[in-house]
């Protein structure tokens, strides 16, 4: 925020025409502390005392992209509201998303350049300048490339999207280093090579669950935490009452998810039988005709192994339960099978997930309204260096290898998020410098050599294109809703001035002075590339336009190929069973972790009003809970409350008893998020991480981590534990307050 | 010209506004509903509702005391047992009855009726009796036993627009009052008369992803919100009381096959 000097101030008076009495008056008035007097002329045009100024920018909370309006007062961000213009979310915003301002006004963001000065993850850091901090990394950089060893620097981010993510690609490669790796836990990788496997199409649908009548979900809970929360809650809201006819939803999930919870029934299946169910139910469309297509020979010889009494057994979902499922999907006008979750994380997954396609295929779901829709890639910069757990056990071996000489991170946490027997730590140590451009101090940045605080993306330029799309070309403007809070710089910022101190040919690749000016060319070539006949000197009206509505897009749909999958995909329809490591009679229970829809994989940890905000399902605050069915609890005398130990081949973690009515009696469940060892003061040392329960295996075909494949067993410690809830007495013991005994349709 | 006040003119002015609802025949009266088919639970609304009011971080011991603060809260009612059970949702907040039994309770008036319809809290009339809260039969009035501190510089979210609550005061929601207020004053500088449909948005409103909420003036017959009221899904929760809640609930439809 601009100062007004005392000089400007007299200037603005005299400007004004104000009589010296009144000059007089304001230059005494202006003598004393200057934080007591808001200027009374013209101040600077988003400050004006007692209104609002909105910002439009994205959200950053999850990979959904939606736009965000920020409400701004007297230069402080106030409130954030979802962009109505913006067609991902529609002025809608989740909890976390609204959260982002807890981000911004963190009391433990790093606030300044940081230099390690004991022994590394003791925590001991002092302050140095940026200059300094600057040159030290540029210098490091500098002095490999000279040396031709500049393919020892190892780049590790999240998921960044936008021309951010082309950014970083262009610094690594003009390094002179092809190592940059992107790690984000949530990453749908799985569905991904499944759709590409399906419908030779990488990037993701519009799954239009809006138009759709009867929605059958695999373990995704697109209410909560799958791809796109809020716009497919939108769509939710739409099928239950915003037209003619009601939709209908059902969930298919081991442990009831928020989805399941408002779905019109929720059937509890074998974890790890979603694919087969899926092909019982695709086998049944194909032998009474609702498909009829000309390879329908093909489909019922590759699905002939899935009869009803299989997949019965195989699925624990009675077998009249599959066929009236499979009735429904296919005299539904409109339906649409999407699959995630649990589904979509075990050995099995990308099986699993090419099964529930094939079932939209078989229905005659694909490009049409209420099934999936193709997009057209996302405008650009798709995140595209994605590192699965493939990927990352190599580079923690090349690390250990001494291959790696500088680590560059920055907004992803490995060490949280991944398994501890990845190695991944252990690997951290065998790499002389770190640096972490972060902007908290998580369990990876605390391991860092330098820390290089980073601008929230409240504070920061960038942009996105949302994937999944929305049907037509979609991209909006990042931009710094607020001055910076700290003495921190965006991470487009760093990058570039690290690649002016470090010489060579990149300053002249990257010329740009900061971000804004890198994010503002791209758009400009966007901008003539998009439409050629567009005049370039039209180029700052459009950029301020797109600025001010915080979204861009296209009105006509640029269809992608909306027709059948791939004829390869037939022969390869197979639902191999999910493999669980733990032995069955050691370890006689299945874990099946989740994201939290209120902390998600573990980053809204730090972030007050998400800690203190009841899980939607258990209405448990500020930790952590092991969720099993009352009648198992019951077998092995556990009661509400109690702390269990427990243990996977993996590791052991401690938690308390939640007696969860909608859950398998085979199975425990556990959310994501909690469990840091640091994080800032509201997630330190709070609660228990799952992450370290889950067994190394990945999928048979993406080598995903299958974070849902592992065996435990509990142990009852004997102690108790305080599991901090709100929900009482959780029954409505016949009081009116839902008024169930009344139906309309 | 007449000399003395005709009384009963008078008499029938004060009979007709202390009469319960008289607002429905003058100014505004601010209605919610709430459509459960469509809510699912998600909290967008609480953590809307936590940013705009200024509501406390109290903290996990303070919340394991039941002290937390949520002028907007989802309950949850489990129906059946497994597998054939089901979770469903309801969001709870201050009801702004008609007959609200927490305004006779209140021996200093600091809550009242105000002309919109409003059950509305004066913080700084308030001296904590808590009575108010122990009437309430939907538990929505939240008491301050602490003066809450907000971890710099968390404090710079504030809304300035929204006072921050101290020790020994009730608080709940207000239907975002300020964003009325700032309606009003709206429509008063563009010279209307009153605030259009539309133009007040509470702040969980505003954020429900799967518009399960509309808010608005059931006293206009063409608002939005007088439409949705009208549904034959629409209940009042604990009608029989006789509170004569401002808040109209949608029944969720079960159509289990």
């Amino acid at each position: 925020m601009s100062k007004i000097s005392r000089r400007d101030l007299l200037q603005y008076i005299g400007a004004g025409g104000v009589g010296t009495g009144a000059g007089y008056l304001f230059a005494e008035a202006i003598k004393r502390p200057v934080e007591f007097l808001i200027p009374p002329v013209v101040p600077p045009e988003d400050y004006s005392p007692g209104v609002a100024t909105w910002y439009n920018t994205v959200c950053n909370q999850c990979s959904a992209g939606c736009g965000i309006s920020v409400r701004t007062r007297e230069g402080r961000a106030k409130k954030i509201e979802g962009n109505p213009a913006h067609p991902v979310n529609q002025g809608r915003l989740c909890a976390r998303g609204q959260a982002g301002l807890n981000a911004l006004y963190n009391p433990d963001r790093i606030r300044a350049p940081l230099k390690r000065v004991g022994e590394r993850g003791d925590g001991a850091f002092e302050t140095i300048s940026w200059d300094e901090a600057l040159t030290q990394v540029a210098g490091r950089l500098g002095r490999l490339k000279i040396e031709d060893r500049a393919d020892r620097v190892q780049l590790l981010t999240g998921g960044i999207r936008g021309h951010l993510g082309e950014l970083f690609e262009q610094f690594i490669t003009l390094l002179g280093s092809d190592r940059y790796a992107q790690y984000d836990f949530t990453y749908p990788a799985n569905l991904r090579l499944a759709n590409r496997l399906s419908f030779g199409i990488e990037h993701l649908p519009y799954y239009d669950i809006a138009n759709c009548d009867f929605l059958l979900s695999f373990g995704a809970d697109y209410l909560g935490t799958w791809l796109s929360p809020v716009h497919f809650s939108l769509g939710y809201g739409q099928l239950r009452q915003g037209r003619e006819q009601r939709g209908r939803c059902i969930q298919i999930e081991p442990r009831m998810s928020l989805s399941g919870a408002n779905a019109d029934e929720w059937i509890a299946a074998v974890p790890g039988s979603e694919g087969v169910l899926a092909l019982g139910i695709a086998r049944i469309l194909v032998a009474d005709g609702t498909y009829t297509g000309s390879d329908r020979d093909a489909w019922q010889r590759a699905l002939e192994p899935y009869s009803g009494d299989r997949v019965a057994a195989a699925t624990g979902v009675a077998l009249e339960r599959v066929q009236q499922l499979a009735a429904e999907f296919g005299s539904s006008k409109a339906s649409l099978a999407i699959g995630g979750g649990a589904a979509a994380a075990g050995t099995n997954a990308v099986a699993s997930l090419v099964a529930v396609n094939a079932l939209n295929h078989l229905a005659g779901n694909l490009g049409q309204p209420g099934g999936i829709i193709f997009n057209s890639a996302p405008v650009f910069g798709s995140a595209t260096r994605h590192a699965g757990l493939t990927q990352m056990t190599e580079l923690a071996a090349s690390m250990q290898d001494g291959a790696i000489e500088v680590l560059l991170l920055h907004d992803t946490n490995p060490i949280y998020a991944m398994p501890d027997a990845a190695g991944f730590a252990d690997a951290m140590a065998a790499v002389p410098t770190i640096v972490a451009m972060s902007s908290f101090m998580d369990e990876t940045t605390a391991m860092a050599d330098l820390i290089l605080p980073t601008d929230t993306y409240l504070e920061a330029w960038g942009d996105d294109a949302p994937e999944p799309g929305v049907g037509l070309p979609v991209a909006s403007i990042s931009q710094p809703v607020v001055a910076r809070v700290y003495d921190t710089r965006s991470v487009g910022d760093i990058v570039l001035s690290l690649a002016r101190r470090i010489g060579f040919e990149l300053p002249v690749a990257l010329p740009w002075a900061n971000t804004k000016e890198f994010i503002k060319d791209a758009w400009k070539k966007l901008y003539t590339e998009l439409d050629p006949q567009a005049d370039a000197a039209d180029f700052e009206e459009f950029w301020l336009a797109a600025l001010q509505a915080g979204v861009w897009g296209r009105v006509e749909a640029t269809g992608g190929p909306g027709d059948a999958p791939a004829p390869s995909t037939i022969p390869d329809i197979d639902a191999a069973a999910a493999t669980f490591a733990g032995d069955t009679a050691e370890f006689p229970f299945i874990l099946h972790p989740y994201l939290s829809a209120t902390l998600f994989d573990g980053r809204g940890a730090n972030l007050p009003w998400l800690q203190e905000l009841p899980d939607q399902m258990t209405s448990v605050v500020y930790g952590s809970w092991i969720e099993l069915n009352p009648a198992t609890a019951g077998e092995l005398g556990i009661r509400d409350g109690d702390l269990i130990e427990v243990e996977s081949p993996a590791g052991s973690i401690r938690a308390p008893a939640y007696l969860f009515p909608a859950i398998e009696p085979g199975v425990v469940a556990m959310p994501f998020g909690q469990g840091h060892t640091a994080y800032g003061r509201y997630a330190q040392n709070r609660g228990v991480n799952p992450v370290q329960l889950v067994a190394l295996q990945s999928d048979q075909q993406s080598g995903e981590l299958a974070w849902a494949g592992t065996r435990v067993k509990l142990r009852n410690t004997g102690e108790r534990a305080r599991v901090v809830r709100n929900d009482g007495i959780s029954r409505t013991l016949g009081r009116q307050i839902l008024h169930p005994e009344e139906n309309h349709a | 010209m007449r000399s003395e006040v005709d009384m009963s003119n008078v008499l029938d002015k004060l009979r007709e506004y202390s009469k319960p609802g008289y607002y429905d025949e003058f100014d505004y009266h601010w209605t919610m509903t709430i459509d459960l088919d469509r809510c699912t639970g998600c909290e967008a609304c609480v953590v809307a509702c936590q940013a705009e009011n200024n509501l406390p971080i109290v903290g996990e011991e303070r919340y394991a005391e039941a002290r937390e603060i949520k002028w907007i809260r989802i309950e949850r009612y489990w129906e059946g047992e497994f597998p054939d059970v089901k979770l469903n949702f309801i969001p709870m907040l201050c009801q702004h009855c008609d007959e609200a039994p927490c305004e006779t309770a209140c021996p200093v008036f600091a809550t009242y009726h105000n002309q919109d319809g409003l059950n509305t809290q004066i913080y700084n009339r308030c001296i904590g009796t808590r009575t108010c809260a122990v009437y309430c039969p939907y538990e929505v009035r939240y008491f301050n036993w602490f003066t809450y501190t907000w971890d710099e510089p968390l404090e710079q979210q504030l809304n300035p627009d929204v006072s921050v609550r101290e020790k020994g005061v009730m608080e709940k929601c207000t239907f975002c009052i300020q964003r009325i207020r700032m309606a009003k004053d709206n429509a008063k500088d563009d010279g209307r008369r009153r605030v259009r449909d539309g133009e007040v948005v509470p702040a969980c409103v505003q954020s429900c992803p799967t518009e399960a909420m509309s808010f608005g003036d059931s006293n206009d017959p063409d608002s939005k919100v007088s439409q949705v009221m009208n549904s034959p899904r629409g209940y009042k929760v604990l009608e029989e009381l006789n509170t004569v809640p401002s808040v109209i609930y949608l029944k969720k439809v079960h159509d289990d096959v």
